[in-house]
């Protein structure tokens, strides 16, 4: 293991990876604190005024200051996509764990069910969801929850499926080790790595899949800075010139889901070589 | 072989059932009155009782979930109050639009992907490679619908040297197949085809990178492994030309994976065309969905939901059996 972290932390493309989540985290902190103006201020004769010193971003249709708004919006599309990230590995983990340690009908049945949501298309899923339970933020992180629980699932699942028939696992269950105990110390430490991975990669989509959802208008609703709602807000002024609405808000949604793919995929190189490419 | 395919089927038919539980469970069991979904939030309660009676909603869960199916798959998709029509049709009339789009998208992805990755594990270069690594990265990474706007934003408004958002162009005379660049040429009008080429080109390429990024990364991974086997070793030995082992021993056990990649990528293109064919105003599925969704017309919406996971699963299945016929190995496993 110490071979493998001295290598995580040689690595220059995992280093630029996590110098761009790192700096997009640091704006989503400290911005609101350096950058004192209002993301909901409404200055009406001051619209649409193209990249300046006083507005770093330009402003919007409305006259709000879009770097403020980039700000907000980092904070608002970090945090929703770290929730159902996390969401995620807990729910989908949890039935991974249950389904390979039971095995028999609830594997079964749970690995059914899995299998059904990943008929879905997984943004359509998302939208399915926010569409039934009412478009906004909640059902959005919702939607994305439900399409990312089956990859920790098989994940999982596949992991503890693995590891139980290897001898120490089974050593351990033949002193009398509960299944608790089994999985704290023997099978969770193991798979750390693999839910890392898999985190970042869901990360990443979340970050895309919330912003999408927020373009097609099922995701956090205006007048919240959200990158996907202002690049449908930035869309109608694509093509008169005022380039900086939509644009600066996609880049922030590129830079950070470029940077949990690459994290994941380092991460994958390093500790798991032998799984391919992921989702 | 026999055993082989009736297992897929049987497990691809039961993921349809299960799909449409979800889909039932999604959209019709949740807190929201799916009548006021259906209806619009405009409609007065006349309409509502009326559309409620028209879907059965009274009747127990079991019921409508049975309802819901059979009418499903007898093609009786409901009635879209936003287009004042029944909704196959207005899909049916809709889906050459979209096969068109995406048929050009997978075709630009999967041909781009093939010959960098192939190109670029041939020179064995470490630079190339890194380029070949970040450029999947960024078309992954890259969200559809800005990459869109971009696109848009240089060729068209900038350069000039593309269509803007005006769809698909002039219809030909005949349709045919509905896909125009293959009308224009069995009417005899190559500059027909051409132009109606160069309209699909941005959103085709906004709606491929995606895809190219995915597959760049699993041929390149594949080349990988596939260098390091002991029969490459062995054909090098034996003093094969180095241009006929790539290509005619290792590049096909490379190719062999990529398949079963398709269903994924059928995914991604879905789930693309929304988000692109409405920037575009391409007048295709993707744009009936977003319409449907901010008008609130959510027939159509529900139906192109529970469509795309059977299309989806159709694919994979497909995939499967052209994998396990072509590779004999994954029948027996």
């Amino acid at each position: 293991m110490p071979r493998k972290i001295a290598l995580t932390l040689r690595d220059p493309e995992l280093l630029v990876g996590v110098v761009i989540l790192a700096a997009l985290v640091l704006v989503a902190v400290a911005g609101p604190f350096l950058w004192r103006v209002d993301p909901l201020q409404i200055d009406l004769l001051g619209s649409l005024s193209p990249p300046s010193l006083a507005h770093p971003m330009g402003t919007d249709d409305n006259g709000r200051d879009v770097f403020a708004r980039f700000i907000w919006g980092a904070q608002v599309s970090i945090g929703v996509a770290l929730a159902v990230t996390l969401a995620g590995t807990l729910i989908g983990g949890l039935l991974g764990l249950m389904a390979g340690l039971a095995g028999g009908w609830l594997d079964l049945i749970l690995s059914r069910i899995m299998d059904a949501i990943l008929a879905f298309p997984p943004l359509i899923l998302a939208m399915a969801v926010a569409i039934g339970l009412g478009a906004g933020m909640v059902s959005a992180m919702i939607g994305v929850v439900l399409a990312a629980i089956p990859w920790y699932f098989r994940l999982l699942r596949g992991e503890v499926m693995r590891l139980r028939g290897l001898m120490y696992v089974e050593s351990a269950r033949a002193l009398g080790a509960s299944d608790l105990r089994l999985i704290r110390l023997h099978i969770l430490p193991q798979t750390l790595s693999t839910i890392l991975i898999q985190a970042s990669s869901v990360f990443s989509f979340s970050i895309i899949t919330m912003a999408a959802l927020g373009f097609v208008g099922l995701g956090i609703q205006p007048p919240v800075p959200e990158w996907g709602t202002m690049i449908t807000e930035g869309l109608a002024y694509a093509l008169t010139g005022q380039w900086w609405l939509g644009v600066f808000p996609g880049l922030g949604i590129f830079a950070l889901a470029v940077a949990g793919n690459m994290i994941a995929d380092r991460l994958r190189d390093i500790y798991d070589p032998k799984s391919g490419v992921g989702v | 072989m026999l055993k082989f395919l009736a297992e897929r089927i049987g497990s691809a038919i039961l993921t349809v059932l299960g799909a449409s539980i979800i889909a039932f469970v999604v959209l019709r069991a949740l807190p929201t009155d799916p009548a006021r979904l259906i209806a619009g939030p405009f409609a007065t309660e006349d309409v509502l009782n009326n559309v409620r009676a028209q879907m059965g909603l009274n009747q127990p869960l079991v019921v409508q979930y049975v309802d819901y199916v059979t009418s499903f798959f007898r093609g009786d998709w409901g009635f879209s109050y936003g287009a004042g029509k029944p909704v196959l049709p207005l899909i049916a009339e809709r889906l050459p639009a979209s096969g068109e789009l995406a048929l050009f998208a997978f075709i630009a992805a999967f041909a781009a992907a093939v010959l960098l990755t192939v190109l670029v594990s041939f020179t064995r270069s470490r630079l190339l490679d890194g380029v070949l690594r970040a450029v999947s990265f960024v078309s992954v990474g890259v969200p559809p619908f800005w990459i869109s706007l971009l696109l848009l934003m240089l060729f068209f408004e900038r350069l000039g040297w593309f269509p803007g958002p005006v769809g698909r162009g002039p219809a030909p005379g005949q349709l045919v197949t509905g896909f125009f660049t293959i009308d224009y040429l069995l009417a005899g009008d190559p500059r027909g085809a051409l132009n109606a080429l160069w309209h699909i080109a941005l959103p085709g390429t906004a709606l491929a990178l995606g895809s190219f990024g995915y597959l760049v990364r699993l041929l390149r991974a594949n080349l990988l492994d596939v260098v390091h086997e002991p029969f490459v070793t062995v054909l090098h030995s034996k003093g094969v030309p180095p241009v006929s082992t790539h290509f005619r021993h290792i590049l096909p056990n490379a190719f062999l994976p990529t398949l079963t990649a398709g269903g994924l990528i059928l995914a991604q293109l879905l789930g693309g065309s929304v988000l692109v064919e409405q920037i575009f105003t391409w007048p295709g599925i993707g744009t009936l969905v977003i319409d449907g969704i901010t008008r609130q017309d959510y027939a159509v919406v529900q139906s192109f939901i529970l469509l795309s996971a059977v299309i989806y699963i159709f694919v994979n299945l497909l995939v499967d059996l052209l994998y396990g016929w072509v590779d004999p190995r994954v029948r027996r496993s």
